[in-house]
């Protein structure tokens, strides 16, 4: 049972993917980095999304000086894991050749604890666990139910207890974290340079130019035009061509 | 005698009827037609002396000069005859026919009137005017004081035959637009020498000096006040009002030295004759003028920024396509008449993103007596630090122009900039993140890649997956089910006899199958009595009867009871006594392979019939 919970996770879909993969990997080895490009872009063109193929293609990008595709599949990478550290160091590091300069407005600190508690696990590792613990915690209650002995019983049904309250926090965490992202829509910016309007119309006021590389929240979409928020709290209209959805 | 009288008076009365008869006013002009900004002249003559002449309104012209009165007298054999003229200096403005209305006078006692005269104005090259004046001016700043007039005797007055004038082309004029000062030297005496007294300060305008190419003054006659002076041009200023209101030209003032013929010598032949003279020294002061400025009109436009006059505006850029971080040169050139030293720099609107540098301001502005003529260029140094495509919007620019009193837009040409990647260091270095964060993160390189991983397809995520909520659902379904088993197990098992009765075929089962185990291991002594024993402690369950109760005739009758058929009863109680028998000493007839199976059989038989 374990092993058909698990085989999706590591399933590589077929031999060729995989082929892929590793070619990329041996380009990117011997810097080749635009080949690289072309092989992992393939893959994820291919639908396949894996944290492992966007964050070799950040990094392929960001050997190739291309700093916001880097950005962008590094954010789609920290998406699907975000407690992973390489992709938190390498974001970093792609920001520090970005041009615009934003202090974040900081966040109220229970805010932050709790959206870094739940972000600690990929949404996969959370479903994983989740089911296993309401397994074992079912198992362990119905050896509670079956046994005869006093000590076996008071110590499954306490263990048991925990494991299915244990596995309800982890599967309410995994709740979070999908609705987190579902509402939380971010975008880098690929136009070297662009002014954000105030209203989605070209004639409209200027507010202020951001660069290249540069994340967003996205707000709203209102034709082809998408409503910005910036990390200092700033928000304006910024035409859907300059940006690209993580 | 008396009819010589009579002679006489009837002549002296007909040369008076005749006089009367013959006043002619009439009105005439130097030309018919002319073209505009070209001066003419409009004289009006009367063969008579006349009064309370009334000049006509001179509508679509400007009066240049005028009335110029002119009398003269002259007698022919005896017979007297005055004549009179005015005349006026008529500038045409717009191109058109004009009708100069009749001018009236009184003349004789009799009212009268000129014709209308007709004058048709064509369109006219200004330029062509200025030559013509400026070969005038030139032509005269050869000569002196001209000869020709009279030098008056310097006398009792001297301020009717020396003073300055400030002459302004326009007194009514808007806030910027431009006036030419010209501060004229009239005289008629012979001046000997000058030095300037006070200067005016022209506090209210910006002034511009109106260089004269000549060191001399230019000497030229003019008629003012029906007297003829020689005139010089000593100053001229082009002034711009810097407020509005009335504001004061402040008078000039000059010492002349004069020279005088000497008052002892008025009788004195030889004094006449050899000039005897003192040089006296006056101070000559012009008389203030007045100019009204009127407040410009409202409804200013967009990017009006007080330009007054007539201008004309283009931009151009040199460079539309680049890599970032090279210089691109942007330039704004206004040129015309106005006060354009005067202009404000334009705000052209840059792409955000670019720098930008002041402006270097060139000017290329001639002062000439039609004003302040020439062009301004202003270049700005633009950079831009990133790629993209950006649009450098069109400048607006708006004059106001006093000949039509109104603002005037003026479009000018916007442009598309095309920015390609500059070199990837520069890019760097112009906004580095180097203050941005610790300088010791950027020897650091990024994370190696990940070797191994998993790939899913899109949408395969386990999370949200039919498999994932199933698995879920597993667990406590599965708890679910093992308490209902357990509700069942335990009603199943409450009933003690029951579960005998459910576990004596088991029990018996277990009893044979130890049988079995002796009689592969050919104990003949342990079989029977394994057999025996399950086939008793079988009864004893299925029966409810205690072991200690159990004989023969207790299981026949209980069978019976049971509704067993006789033979199987029977059957069973000989097979009992067989093993019973069979533990103690040996049987013959049966072996103990049969025995064992008959048992069985049996067990099977009640347990399919109970």
């Amino acid at each position: 049972m374990l092993l058909l919970i698990i085989s999706p996770l590591l399933a590589f879909s077929d031999d060729a993917t995989v082929a892929l993969f590793k070619k990329g990997n041996a380009e990117y080895a011997k810097a080749q980095y635009p080949t690289a490009i072309v092989s992992y872009q393939k893959l994820v063109d291919g639908g396949y999304r894996s944290v492992a193929v966007y964050f070799n293609l950040g990094n392929a990008y960001y050997k190739n000086g291309d700093i916001p595709s880097a950005l962008l599949y590094y954010e789609k990478a920290h998406k699907l894991s975000p407690g992973d550290e390489d992709i938190r160091i390498n974001i970093q590091l792609a920001n520090l050749k970005t041009t615009d300069k934003l202090e974040a407005t900081p966040e109220f600190f229970i805010t932050k604890w709790w959206h870094g508690f739940i972000l600690a696990c990929s949404l996969g590792t959370l479903a994983v666990l989740s089911v296993l613990l309401i397994l074992a915690g079912s198992g362990v209650l119905i050896l509670y139910r079956f046994t005869s002995s006093v000590t076996i019983k008071k110590v499954s049904f306490y263990s048991a207890i925990a494991l299915v309250f244990l596995g309800l926090v982890c599967i309410f965490i995994a709740g979070r974290q999908a609705d987190y992202f579902d509402s939380h829509h971010e975008a880098i910016v690929f136009s070297g340079s662009v002014t954000i309007k105030s209203e989605p119309a070209l004639k409209s006021k200027d507010l202020f130019v951001l660069h290249d590389g540069t994340k967003v929240d996205i707000l709203e979409h209102s034709n082809d035009w998408v409503k910005i928020r910036l990390s200092n709290g700033n928000e304006g209209w910024i035409s859907a061509t300059d940006v690209r959805e993580i | 005698m008396k009819r010589k009288y009579c002679i006489l008076l009837l002549f002296l009365l007909s040369t008076s009827l005749l006089f009367a008869a013959d006043i002619h006013f009439t009105a005439s002009a130097s030309k018919t037609e002319v073209s505009t900004t070209e001066q003419f002249e409009v004289t009006f003559t009367i063969n008579n002396s006349g009064d309370r002449f009334t000049p006509p309104s001179f509508t679509g012209f400007l009066v240049v000069s005028g009335p110029n009165v002119s009398t003269s007298m002259e007698v022919i054999n005896g017979n007297a005859s005055s004549s009179m003229a005015y005349s006026y200096v008529l500038v045409a403005v717009k191109e058109g026919t004009y009708t100069i209305g009749p001018a009236t006078i009184f003349s004789g006692g009799r009212q009268l009137n000129t014709k209308p005269l007709k004058i048709k104005v064509v369109k006219g090259s200004a330029s062509q005017q200025n030559n013509a004046a400026a070969a005038a001016a030139a032509a005269q700043s050869q000569n002196g004081p001209d000869s020709r007039v009279t030098m008056k005797r310097p006398g009792t007055d001297i301020n009717k035959s020396l003073f300055i004038r400030a002459d302004v082309d326009k007194s009514n004029v808007y806030l910027g637009e431009q006036i030419t000062l010209t501060y004229k030297l009239y005289t008629r005496v012979a001046i000997v020498g000058s030095e300037p007294d006070k200067l005016p300060d022209l506090n209210g305008f910006f002034s511009q000096d109106i260089k004269n190419p000549n060191q001399s003054p230019n000497w030229h006659v003019e008629t003012y006040k029906g007297v003829k002076f020689n005139v010089a041009d000593m100053k001229k200023n082009i002034l711009f009002p810097e407020h509005t209101g009335n504001i004061n030209i402040d008078p000039i003032s000059m010492l002349f030295v004069i020279r005088e013929a000497a008052k002892a010598s008025d009788d004195d032949m030889f004094g006449q004759f050899f000039g005897t003279y003192n040089d006296v020294k006056y101070k000559i002061k012009s008389a203030p003028t007045i100019i009204h400025v009127k407040p410009l009109p409202p409804g200013k436009p967009d990017g009006f920024g007080g330009a007054v006059g007539k201008f004309s505006i283009s931009t151009s850029l040199d460079k539309k396509e680049i890599k970032a971080n090279e210089p691109i040169n942007y330039t704004i050139k206004i040129s015309g008449t106005g006060n354009l030293k005067l202009l404000k720099p334009l705000s052209p609107v840059f792409p955000a993103d670019f720098e930008k540098y002041d402006p270097k301001t060139e000017d290329t502005i001639a002062e000439k007596e039609s004003g302040e003529t020439g062009s301004r260029l202003y270049s700005y140094l633009l950079i831009p630090r990133h790629e993209g495509n950006f649009t450098i919007d069109p400048v607006k620019f708006s004059y106001f122009n006093p000949a039509t009193g109104k603002y005037v837009s003026l479009p000018t040409q916007g442009f598309k900039i095309k920015v390609n990647k500059g070199t990837l260091e520069n890019n760097v270095t112009a906004f580095s993140g180097a203050d941005k964060q610790d300088v010791k993160l950027l020897n650091k390189d990024i994370r190696y890649i990940k070797t191994n991983g998993d790939i899913t397809k899109n949408g395969e995520g386990f999370y949200d997956s039919d498999l994932y909520y199933g698995l879920l659902a597993f667990g406590p379904l599965l708890f679910l089910g093992a308490l209902i088993y357990g509700k069942w197990y335990e009603r199943h098992n409450s009933d003690v006899v029951e579960v005998k009765k459910r576990k004596a075929g088991k029990i018996a089962a277990k009893h044979l199958a130890s049988a079995q185990a002796q009689l592969t291991a050919k104990n003949s002594k342990a079989f029977y009595e394994n057999v025996f024993r399950g086939l008793y402690g079988y009864l004893s369950d299925k029966l409810n009867i205690a072991a200690a109760d159990l004989n023969r005739e207790k299981i026949a009758s209980e069978l019976k009871a049971r509704s067993l058929d006789g033979g199987l009863i029977n059957e069973l109680l000989d097979t009992l006594d067989l093993c019973d028998m069979a533990r103690y000493a040996p049987v013959s007839g049966i072996s103990e392979q049969q025995m064992f199976d008959k048992a069985k059989n049996m067990i099977n038989d009640i347990e399919d019939k109970i």
